[in-house]
């Protein structure tokens, strides 16, 4: 009887399409993206997740209590504040959708984010001549990141406490996290407690761990 | 057997894989288990809430994956003859087994007569190999993409990481379907789990092979 080597075949040919999926995925994805829309929304959250992945430092997640949150804004500015959930919504509610990319490869695209631009926020706290930098701090310990005054003003820069129609979740850092469009995630402080500004340059948490403090899409860490 | 009648049949048991074989199977089916479950964890938002504490879960899923390949690696220079054995039976495919695998879609006339290991699982085991190896490839660049930044932006590792996943699921869910639930063949998970299996059993499903014993 004659014997063919079929088990070989399969197994070269799963590899094949490894290979193929490695280094044209993001090609063929892009053109299977329409499938995406077929799938029923409910199940595509639960099962792709929109394509998020959810990175945190140090568990438990941060709880966002309403009744106790606060954001300060503190260092380099005239009128430090201390504003409530209520108080910071109350800056205003600027929309906009812009992808999310992180620096380990993954993005989602068009996300609607809902939040407070931080011009709103130095009109308030009156930054100081002296001031060259925002630190976002997380309530995550010792999750720290930093942008120069300029960056925090650029088009897409929010503090976002909402997003895809609804109150940002906690997994997304609620109530609020930095929307840094133009960076990649790691800049997109979440669980945001506190802002300081300072004279001098303090490095995030990953850039400590060597990633790029300017941390454009595209044009950082490697890419 | 002399005067082999159907209620004594039933009580003979053949021998169906040997020890190094179960041990292959049980290395790969804890691993895996660990790897998809601490994966999905990583990977899905929805899991992740559930459980936040990422370094972990990312460890258990390296190091299953170590332990994987680690284990294999002690198995192959104790066993290697021996598997490597198993390796080629599985590869081999005859033409009863071609017919096999039409007559597994069409369903038209008789089962065609099959070995140890039908065409169907040969196939399975073949295609589990390959994703083995697409996993490693794929999971160790996503690891080197998330630690040095000249892999980023090279290749869609985690495209492929998912995409495997996604066609392991139900070839995993079928398999232990086929092992525990479903009446005809689950009495096969006695031989991966004890070494033998009934020869009644084995005649029905495997009789080119028990003719052999």
């Amino acid at each position: 009887m004659s014997e063919t080597r079929l088990g070989r075949r399969a197994f070269l040919s799963v590899l094949g399409l490894g290979a193929v999926g490695l280094f044209a995925g993001s090609r063929l994805s892009g053109a299977a993206a329409p499938l995406g829309s077929l799938v029923p929304n409910d199940l595509s959250n639960l099962v792709t997740s929109g394509g998020w992945r959810i990175y945190a430092i140090s568990p438990p997640w941060p709880a966002f209590d309403p009744a106790k949150w606060t954001l300060e804004v503190t260092g380099e500015v005239e009128n430090p504040l201390r504003l409530t959930y209520d108080e910071l919504l109350a800056l205003g509610s600027e929309h906009q959708t812009t992808d999310f990319h992180c620096v380990t490869g993954w993005s989602v695209s068009a996300v609607r984010w809902e939040g407070v631009r931080l011009a709103s926020l130095w009109e308030r706290a009156r930054p100081k001549s002296t001031a060259r930098y925002a630190n976002f701090v997380s309530m995550e310990q010792p999750y720290v990141d930093t942008l120069t005054m300029d960056q925090t003003t650029l088009p897409g820069v929010m503090l976002g406490h909402g997003m895809d129609g609804k109150p940002l979740s906690r997994a997304h850092g609620a109530p609020v996290r930095l929307v840094m469009p133009a960076m990649y995630g790691y800049k997109n402080v979440k669980w945001l407690r506190r802002i300081e500004l300072t004279r001098e340059l303090r490095p995030g948490y990953w850039e400590v761990n060597g990633y790029d403090v300017d941390a454009w899409v595209g044009r950082s860490n490697g890419y | 057997m002399p005067g082999l009648a159907a209620p004594t049949a039933t009580e003979t048991y053949v021998r169906r894989f040997s020890p190094a074989e179960r041990s292959l199977h049980w290395l790969l089916a804890t691993t895996f288990l660990a790897m998809l479950a601490t994966g999905l964890i990583l990977s899905l938002p929805s899991l992740a809430e559930v459980a936040a504490n990422r370094q972990l879960w990312k460890s258990v899923h390296l190091g299953a994956a170590l332990a994987f390949w680690l284990g294999l690696l002690g198995l192959m220079s104790a066993e290697g003859l021996e598997l490597r054995q198993t390796a080629r039976e599985i590869d081999s495919f005859d033409e009863d087994d071609r017919d096999w695998l039409r007559w597994s879609v069409t369903r038209e006339g008789f089962e065609p007569p099959q070995g140890r290991f039908n065409a169907g699982q040969k196939l399975t085991a073949a295609i589990v190999a390959g994703l083995m190896v697409v996993f490693t490839v794929s999971g160790v660049l996503i690891y080197l993409q998330e630690t040095n930044a000249a892999f980023r932006g090279r290749t869609s590792a985690i495209l492929v990481h998912d995409i495997a996943t996604w066609v392991s699921i139900p070839l995993i869910l079928g398999h232990i379907y086929l092992a525990t639930l479903n009446r005809s063949t689950r009495h096969s998970l006695r031989g991966m789990i004890r070494g033998t299996v009934r020869r009644d059993w084995a005649r029905r499903h495997h009789p080119k092979w028990e003719e052999t014993l």
